[in-house]
């Protein structure tokens, strides 16, 4: 059949949005190739409306497992349930969000299956001449992109970087089949065994956040946080930190951003106090704007920011939060 | 016998004058809020401050010239200015006057790598000479520690010392020859591309260290070193302070080797910065680090030098050593020692910095007098510092809950009595960062009246006027 | 117990400049690092070495230099080290290098465990630990972030997921990957120094290992970069200066302006 899949994901049954972002990546593949879009879906109790969602959202194929052995991500079941479908439709192209989970599963995968796996694409394409899919991610701390082809083995496999894209929009009336599997046999093994689920203690995901306040050393000390918390609601932002943030234990390491804790590219981030290492700058330039206050006028951050202001942040934030607080009652 | 001298104000009239040498656009005058920045240095605090009249941006030596003249025939101070990022008040108009910021001067004029010497003009910022010598596997030594900011005409205007002193010594011993604007507008060559002149006074080293009192340098030629190739740091951490100061002098003494550095962290500073940093050292049962660095043409020769230092530190009681040879590793130790500093800032801004100098080996009897000092006034003195070179940054920080009123009246108190036991060590007020303005009222602590009158006819000599930078090191 | 750690030589990401005329990586003067990320792998196997007792190698694959980064591993603590360096590896793709790796543990071993780094810092790709489990037909849980228990047949760990952390019980033998949270890793001390330099460290090349040729190096990876190209992220900053109460408040209602402009705040 070789056609295109998407993993989806989802969360106690309910259909996880990176797999809509997906579905955009998969539908702007589709459109240049001419081939299928599918989308595979493993979990229990997972709702009928999700799936439903799947294709109105661009699939014109869902195939489902469901089953109690895949209630939680585990990486054997999940991946033998992959390998069956790669055995069963031979696609041509595997996408997968670059989430904590997709980054376990496609490798796992893609070694078993002796195929090509780029991780944590940010574009994609077809090659107009082989029909190829050209897959381009960011090198050495985002100061370069590659890009790269998987020619001789298949399917292509790739993982994209969450929140790249827009998620694929509703259209009424779009038609597809559910197809239910049933689970593989060597899917009922796992030599991991799943306990329980700690939710942060902030109810926050930053990589899903649209807006993000970021604070750097320039905070001076852990008593100064509740400032940036203000501001971050003020915004209705959530809260990040560069890593000299995190080393020094004011906030936890979920809210490191950067080279070594996590990239980001939401639609509004706010660099307070950050001077912009380059290993900070790798994981959030490409946001989509902006905004840094910070007292050096060198500051790397200015690089990349598309609004700055040069100024103490104790002076700057004060009448900056009374302003948009002011503002909000305006709204 | 102070005498006082009576200086005009940069009139409407003077502020046209100096926009015609420079230019338009190179002049600030009554915009209070770009003159601001030209009113400090980098001392916490505002009681050194003081606001300029005008700030003039020339390009060349004939510039400066041209103002002098005009300074002299006004009576109007002028002080020249690098960076700003001085510890002592050397840039800080204390009369008003005219700022001349040498920011414009920034070119890398020559390299002469055959004779391993580099021409500058003053406002290069010292990293960048470095930055641009690296390809040529050639390196200036004589930098102090905020290297990412200062200008190479502050640093030998301070004569300023740094980190690898202990090796390389202060900036003095890398400038070869000047070309001077003297405080009347001359301008002068000073020695030259010679490692040996003795052809008249040595003024080259008279001018290095004299803090923007004697003339503006607006050429440096500075002597070059191999770049070393290999570093390696060892961060060795003691049970007391004692262990690890009287280490210090033995360190060359035994093993024949000559760290580039050798910095001396005591208890509370070790602490302070540990916490701020997170850092999971086993620090709490740590009573003094030391971190010394070294250096070499090759990776084989650092890790001799090293081993052998090690060893020896081993023997002598050293709880833990650690080695850094890598940018990363090194990046952490050096981090612990780079913010002591700033994990005391957050404690209480009220502080004094000192910069006591001492011959080598008086460190441990300097140091011990230092904390009775501290601990009989119950005040904190973390004392951290370049050990290897007798120079020793001790901050007096202030206990949060004293009123202002109290630190005022006891903080003289307390540096009566440690500048009175380092004077006896045959110690001085400031290794590195200067008298400037900030310092100056100790300095008949440490040097005599005939030593004073000395300076003052040098300062005379140069500029009868007074104008260049008054209000510096002594008062006439 | 026996624990092997891979980990992997990189150039310092500090150090990295890019040209700006040629728009490519300027490699003069950048020096070598342990990958930052797998000094918390080697700190996890420490711990454990600490606490359950076990033997532990760390295990590189890279050019002949990256003996180094075996010999800093040994510095920090560890036992035991090799190198895996041949030429005809050169070019080697994940796949290609979990192949390699993979055999390697497998000649090395029998381990109970294999700890990888999240991702290297330069490729990035933090694939290597999945695939390398993969290879070896072991079970993986990767974003460690916590060890919680360990025993002689499972481990108990927490990992990091986007909106909490998973506890969950791994038969041994088996792969992690850790993320920082697993402790700062320890510094080298100048006795580890020592034993490094006096350690013999195994070396590995094609000839030591059970391998299919067509497997290997740049003909045997399954991808293959087609172009490297600077990002276009063209951003021109507008600045405003705050340094003095006066400007402070202009300042910040420029910054209101823009965030309206921006449609961040509404207008």
């Amino acid at each position: 059949m070789n056609d295109i899949w998407i993993v989806a994901e989802q969360h106690q049954g309910k259909v996880a949005s990176i797999s809509f972002e997906l579905l955009t990546r998969g539908l702007a593949l589709a459109a240049k190739s001419g081939q299928k879009l599918c989308a595979m879906l493993f979990g229990h109790n997972i709702e009928d409306a999700g799936l439903q969602e799947l294709i109105d959202r661009g699939a014109d194929m869902v195939t489902v497992i469901d089953s109690p052995e895949l209630k939680d991500f585990l990486v054997e079941p999940y991946s033998q349930c992959i390998l069956e479908i790669l055995q069963k439709y031979k696609p041509q192209i595997v996408l997968a969000g670059a989430t904590t989970s997709g980054r376990t599963l496609l490798p796992y995968v893609a070694m078993t299956a002796h195929t090509g796996l780029t991780a944590d694409c940010t574009e994609l394409d077809i090659e107009p001449e082989t029909g190829l899919l050209l897959q381009t991610r960011p090198a050495i701390g985002g100061n370069l992109m590659a890009t790269i082809k998987c020619p001789d083995f298949r399917p292509q496999m790739a993982t994209i970087r969450p929140r790249s894209t827009p998620q694929a929009p509703h259209k009424k009336g779009r038609t597809g089949t559910i197809d239910h599997l049933t689970l593989p046999e060597k899917a009922k093994f796992s030599r991991i065994r799943f306990k329980r689920f700690v939710p942060e203690e902030e109810e926050f995901n930053l990589q899903d956040a649209e807006r993000i306040v970021v604070v750097g050393r320039g905070i001076k000390k852990a008593e100064n946080l509740p400032l940036i918390r203000e501001l971050a609601d003020a915004l209705g932002a959530a809260v990040g930190a560069t890593r000299e943030v995190i080393d020094r234990g004011w906030l936890s390491y979920p809210h490191q951003i950067g080279l070594s804790g996590k990239t980001v590219t939401p639609k509004f981030y706010f660099a307070v106090g950050i001077s912009g290492a380059i290993q900070h700058l790798a994981g959030m330039q490409t946001s989509e704007t902006i905004v840094a206050v910070n007292s050096d006028p060198e500051a790397q951050i200015f690089q990349v920011a598309d609004f700055g202001i040069v100024g103490n942040l104790f002076e700057v934030l004060p009448p900056l939060i009374e302003k948009i607080k002011r503002g909000e009652k305006a709204w | 016998m102070v005498k006082h001298y009576e200086y005009n104000q940069v009139t409407p009239l003077v502020a046209n004058e100096l926009r015609k040498i420079v230019g338009e656009k190179y002049v600030i005058y009554k915009d209070e809020e770009k003159l601001e920045p030209f009113s400090r240095d980098e001392i916490p605090g505002t009681k050194y401050r003081h606001m300029p009249e005008a700030v003039v941006r020339p390009a060349t030596a004939q510039e400066i010239s041209a103002i002098m003249k005009v300074a002299n025939r006004e009576k109007i101070p002028v002080t020249p200015r690098g960076a700003g990022s001085g510890l002592s008040g050397g840039a800080v108009p204390a009369h008003g006057g005219i700022v001349v910021s040498v920011d414009r001067m920034n070119r890398i004029l020559e390299l002469d790598a055959q004779n391993m010497m580099i021409t500058v003009e003053p406002g290069v910022v010292s990293n960048e000479i470095n930055e641009y010598l690296k390809e040529y596997d050639l390196f200036y030594a004589g930098y102090p520690m905020s290297l990412e900011t200062c200008f190479i005409g502050g640093n030998v205007a301070e004569n300023a010392g740094g980190g690898k002193a202990v090796k390389y010594g202060v900036t003095s011993r890398y400038v070869l020859g000047l070309e001077v604007v003297t405080p009347t507008g001359e301008i002068v060559e000073i020695g030259g591309k010679l490692l040996k002149d003795v052809t008249g006074y040595n003024l080259v080293q008279l001018m290095v260290g004299s803090e923007g009192t004697l003339g503006f340098f607006s050429k440096i030629i500075l002597k070059l070193t191999p770049l070393p190739k290999a570093r390696a740091d060892l961060l060795c951490l003691f049970d007391t302070i004692d262990d690890a100061v009287e280490l210090v002098p033995k360190i060359m003494t035994d093993t024949g080797i000559t760290p580039t550095s050798m910095e001396f962290m005591d208890r509370s500073s070790v602490k302070a910065a540990c916490d701020y940093l997170n850092e999971s050292l086993p620090y709490e049962n740590c009573g003094a680090m030391l971190l010394l660095t070294f250096d070499g043409p090759t990776k084989e020769q650092v890790e001799h030098d090293y081993e052998l230092v090690g060893k020896f530190i081993e023997k002598h009681g050293a709880q833990e050593i650690y080695v850094a040879d890598n940018p990363a590793t090194t990046e952490r130790v050096w981090k612990i020692r780079r913010n002591i500093g700033e994990a005391y800032n957050i404690f209480s801004t009220r502080q004094s910095g000192e910069d006591l100098v001492v011959p080598p080996a008086e460190i441990p009897a300097m140091i011990e007098n230092l904390q009775k000092t501290a601990a009989k006034f119950g005040v904190m003195a973390p004392c951290f510092g370049h050990a290897g070179d007798g120079n020793i940054h001790a901050r007096i920080v202030c206990p949060p809950e004293w009123s202002d009123e109290k630190w005022k009246e006891t903080l003289p108190q307390i540096l009566e009595k440690i500048y009175a036991d380092v004077s006896s060590r045959g110690g001085r007020l400031s290794g590195e960062h200067g008298i400037g303005h900030k310092r100056k009222k100790y300095m008949d602590h440490f040097v005599s009246n005939e030593y004073l009158n000395l300076l003052r006819g040098i300062k005379l000599s140069f500029d009868p006027n007074n104008i260049m930078n008054p209000g510096k090191i002594f008062d006439l | 117990m026996r624990i092997a750690v891979c980990i992997k030589q990189v150039p310092d990401t500090k150090s990295v400049k890019m040209d700006p005329e040629t728009g490519t990586v300027v490699r003069k003067g950048v020096q070598s690092i342990v990958n930052p990320l797998d000094l918390y792998a080697l700190e996890t196997a420490l711990q454990m070495k600490e606490t359950y007792g076990a033997e532990t190698i760390a295990v590189s694959m890279g050019p002949p230099q990256a003996i180094e980064a075996v010999k800093e591993a040994i510095a920090m603590g560890i036992d035991g080290g090799a190198l895996i360096s041949d030429r005809a590896f050169a070019g080697s793709d994940t796949w290609a290098t979990a192949y390699i790796l993979a055999a390697a543990i497998k000649q090395l071993g029998p381990f109970d465990l294999i700890i990888c780094g999240e991702r290297a810092t330069d490729g990035d790709t933090g694939q290597i630990g999945p695939e390398i489990a993969a290879e070896l037909g072991l079970p993986t849980v990767t974003y460690v972030n916590k060890l919680i228990d360990s025993g002689k047949d499972e481990v108990t760990v927490s990992r990091l997921v986007e909106n909490g952390a998973e506890e969950v019980a791994m038969d041994l033998p088996g792969v992690l990957t850790v993320v920082k949270e697993v402790g700062e890793p320890r510094l080298p001390t100048l006795r580890g120094k020592l034993k490094a330099k006096a350690t013999d460290i195994t070396k590995m090349a094609l000839k030591d290992l059970e391998l299919n040729t067509s497997y290997i190096g740049l003909k045997g990876s399954p991808t293959r970069v087609v172009k490297i190209f600077q990002p276009k992220v063209v951003r021109e900053c507008r600045k405003v200066y705050a340094e003095n109460d006066g400007m402070v408040e202009e300042a910040v209602d420029q910054l209101i302006n823009f965030l309206k402009s921006k449609k961040v705040l509404a207008s």
